[in-house]
């Protein structure tokens, strides 16, 4: 088993706040790694803070043995970290294949290679007729696959997603399963953060569960929710809502 | 379709109003166009230099700079400066006041640079009133000629001088005027080039969504700075060649009113991020209020600035790019057919 | 330098001081609605000063009278420049810079035509008093009185009433403030309104110390923009604060160094703060 993303003790304040307590866990080559917890429970910050847009108050992130905790995002994205934000966010008055290959040429430095990627990429998520159209005329399935088109296409070694099911219907959810899955399959580490259970328990390896920026369990997902404190913060807090 | 070639008789309709206005301009004053138009023309072609690199920079990335008098000026000053104290002749200071006052712009602007939305809209405004208020301080004022200016021999006036007196101002201004329009179309074209260029699409990047143009990949402080660096190359190019070809150069440069607004409001009216746009709204702007005098003297401005603010209230942004494309259109059913 | 020239710059930084203060008030509550930069304001100064002139000369009005005339007509004027040409312009805020900044040539342009380039002054109020030996100006004081006076006010009006509580419920969030029931329209219809009417007040009581020429409405328009931005966008006693910062700094500086360059000295001390800390002394991280 090699550690592809290793995060060290991470702690992030916001003045007063702390978003993160020393937060430690490793992701393992190959497989899908969920995260979940709470609203508010850090789990978006803390993909911030691999990402890069947030700077950790302490702590040291590790990816694939090397140090890129001071790192800056775009540095990032070429040593292989890809991310889908949280709601759907992508470049609205560009066109979908710019979208795509400006993300290209950003990491590829020939200019043929990456419309080749593009195409790959926009091949793969179905976006080809679409290619030039705004982004603002797609559904929000398809700006879904636009957003994966962009991860697919810097050819990364672990891709973070940020709640990917959340507005897809279920036979959409099921179609987003089986691309992560086959692209899992292809050698692409998965984190997901999901609110929702039901998908995340199908896919995932492992979770761990975060509650006010302190993890509180990790382990198989089967396992973790049989776990009295996680019972009370997480499914606790769902029932009585 | 995206990878589709456009066909030749496409492009050559497309480039048709493009060379149907440079014809239009090159043989303006072999049509009799000469004197005060002709002056204004060429301070037209020169301004169309600072609305492209308000389109390019501003237009594109949406940060607003309001600093580019500040530029525009500084170049004026920089020639001026290097021909009075170091006996450099205006053809060659030309040259040198272009570095030097792009360099001074990045270094003044490049801190703020990381300052997003209004604050970097009201640090760039407050640059140029600091340099006006260093220009007519004492004790600066003595070296940088305060409210009087500086005076300098304007451009090939040492040649002009050797000509008949009779033709010794038309000289000037011709020579001038084509300078200008040299300057207009090469700075047009590279506007273009640039502004649909991958890099054109990274600058929009920036303005559409800047963290998550960063989290992609994009270099965002670098698209920034080479985005600004070009901009004021455009502005300090227009600065030094306007204060080139007059005599002396004042504050009256620096004054946002003169060198920010003329070319800011072309930016905004023609469509911002559009290059087309912003270039016949340069014209046609600033034809307009050249023209309003003749009819309304000294009600112009006021006219004007209403006319603006109906167009900007009526239709937010991108009036002449959506007529031009409109037009483009009609042109191109015309000629199929 | 003997104890005198402490006494002056310490006294007249104060009555300065409190001149920026005014100058910044309406501006800055304006700016922190809804990051309206108003490029107006300072037309609302000249304009109302303007007023108040041509009703003592041409009318022959008490000054008191025409002042109050003058401050209710600048609110007006204010309303009227929010609704016609900010309010259509405000999802693109670039274009509000455009078309305020339109608005203020046209007055510009105004009282040039009509009234000339001849500067023009209004009476002072009477009398001098001697403060530490030093003779100030009764009309000082005034403009000290009014402007603690108008602080206090603004401060009063968004902590303690409805309005003004609306004010800061747009200033933190348009969407938000709109579910609770605020109609952001209303509240920036009062914002212009207030914000002319301290622009107005401010031109009626600075204009006697200073002349009034159709471009005098730009400097104090460059000042509130450079205050407000040390002091940080919305918040009032952060305007404070560095309407104190700004007098100081410039009274000193005009002793040591005297007039031209020290008029600037605050502003290059406003630009390296915003290099340091974009969201001025007071602001709040966003």
């Amino acid at each position: 088993m090699s550690e592809i993303l290793k995060c060290e003790e991470i702690t992030k304040r916001f003045g007063g706040l702390t978003a993160l307590n020393k937060v430690s866990f490793n992701v393992v080559k190959g497989e899908i790694f969920g995260i979940i917890g709470p609203n508010g429970s850090g789990k978006t910050t803390l993909l911030n803070v691999i990402t890069g847009l947030l700077k950790p108050d302490g702590g040291r992130i590790m990816l694939d043995g090397t140090d890129i905790t001071k790192l800056e995002p775009h540095k990032r994205v070429k040593l292989g970290i890809a991310r889908m934000f949280q709601g759907m966010r992508v470049f609205p008055y560009l066109p979908v294949y710019l979208n795509v290959e400006l993300v290209a040429r950003a990491v590829y430095n020939n200019a043929r290679l990456a419309r080749a990627k593009t195409s790959w990429a926009l091949t793969m998520s179905g976006l080809l007729p679409e290619a030039a159209e705004l982004p603002i005329k797609l559904t929000p399935y398809k700006l879904r696959m636009l957003e994966f088109a962009r991860i697919l296409v810097s050819n990364p070694k672990i891709a973070l997603l940020d709640e990917p099911f959340a507005g897809l219907e279920s036979s959409e959810a099921e179609s987003m399963i089986d691309l992560i899955k086959k692209f899992n399959s292809l050698g692409i580490t998965f984190i997901i953060i999901e609110h929702r259970l039901r998908y995340l328990m199908k896919i995932a390896n492992r979770v761990m569960v975060l509650n006010q920026g302190v993890k509180i369990a990790e382990g198989k997902p089967e396992e973790v929710v049989k776990n009295p404190q996680v019972i009370e913060v997480y499914f606790g807090g769902e029932t009585r809502k | 379709m995206v990878f589709a070639k456009r066909s030749t008789k496409d492009l050559i309709i497309g480039k048709t109003p493009f060379f149907a206005v440079l014809a239009g301009l090159t043989l303006l004053p072999l049509l009799g166009v000469g004197g005060y138009w002709l002056d204004v023309l060429t301070k037209v072609n020169l301004f169309l230099l600072v609305t492209l690199a308000i389109d390019l920079y501003s237009g594109t990335t949406y940060y607003l700079n309001l600093g580019v008098s500040f530029t525009f000026g500084f170049a004026g000053y920089a020639l001026a400066l290097l021909n009075i104290y170091y006996g450099i002749p205006i053809e060659y200071s030309i040259f040198l006041a272009v570095p030097i006052s792009v360099f001074f712009s990045l270094v003044i602007l490049l801190p703020s640079l990381r300052i997003r939305g209004v604050y970097f809209a009201i640090l760039s405004l407050l640059i140029p009133i600091v340099f006006i208020g260093i220009v007519t301080a004492q004790p600066f004022s003595l070296y940088l000629g305060g409210e009087g200016g500086l005076r300098y021999k304007q451009l090939f006036l040492d040649f002009a001088r050797s000509l008949p007196p009779g033709i010794r101002l038309t000289f000037l201004q011709y020579s001038y005027y084509y300078i200008s329009l040299v300057a207009a179309v090469i700075g047009y074209l590279i506007a273009y080039k640039i502004g649909f260029s991958e890099f054109g699409f990274m600058l929009r990047a920036v303005g559409q969504d800047e963290e998550l143009a960063e989290s992609v990949g994009i270099n965002t402080l670098k698209v920034k700075v080479i985005g600004y660096l070009i901009s004021s190359m455009y502005v300090s190019v227009a600065g030094a060649l306007y204060a080139s070809m007059r005599s002396p150069v004042t504050v009256d440069l620096v004054v946002p009113a003169n060198t920010l607004v003329p070319p800011l409001t072309s930016a905004i009216v023609g469509g911002l991020g559009t290059i087309i746009g912003p270039a016949i709204a340069n014209y046609m702007l600033l034809l307009t209020y050249e023209s309003l005098w003749g009819l309304i003297g000294r009600w112009r401005v006021i006219v004007y600035m209403l006319l603006l603010i109906t167009i900007v209230v009526i239709k937010p942004q991108g009036l002449v790019f959506r007529i031009y494309l409109d037009l483009k259109k009609r042109l191109r059913g015309v000629l199929l057919e | 330098m003997d104890i005198d020239i402490y006494k002056y710059i310490l006294i007249f930084s104060i009555f300065h001081s409190s001149t920026y203060l005014m100058f910044s008030l309406g501006f800055s509550m304006l700016f922190g609605v809804a990051k309206i930069p108003n490029l107006a304001y300072g037309s609302l100064y000249i304009f109302s000063s303007y007023v108040v002139y041509s009703l003592m000369t041409y009318l022959g009005l008490e000054q008191v009278v025409a002042a109050l005339i003058a401050v209710s007509a600048a609110g007006l004027m204010s309303l009227l420049i929010g609704e016609a040409v900010v309010r259509p312009a405000l999802k693109m805020p670039v274009s509000i810079f455009i078309t305020t900044l339109a608005v203020a040539y046209i007055f510009e342009e105004f009282f040039r035509i009509e009234m000339g380039l001849k500067p023009i002054t209004l009476p002072l109020y009477p009398g001098v008093t001697y403060v530490l030996g030093v003779p100030v100006s009764n009309h000082w004081f005034l403009v000290l009185v009014a402007s603690s006076l108008m602080f206090s006010l603004l401060v009063a009006f968004l902590k303690y009433t409805v309005l003004g509580r609306s004010i800061r419920a747009v200033a933190e969030s348009w969407e938000e403030s709109r579910r609770l029931g605020i109609n952001p329209l209303k509240v920036l219809r009062v914002a212009f309104f207030v914000s002319g009417i301290y622009a107005g007040a401010t031109g009626v009581l600075l204009t006697p110390l200073k002349a009034l020429t159709p471009t005098a409405g730009w400097g104090p328009l460059f000042t509130a923009f450079a205050i407000v931005a040390l002091g940080g966008v919305g918040s009032v006693s952060g305007t404070l604060i560095a309407s104190f910062v700004y007098g100081f700094l410039e009274q000193t500086m005009t002793y040591i160094l005297g007039g031209g360059i020290a008029s600037i000295s605050p502003l290059i001390l406003i630009i390296l703060v915003l290099v340091f800390r974009p969201q001025g002394i007071m602001g709040r991280v966003e």
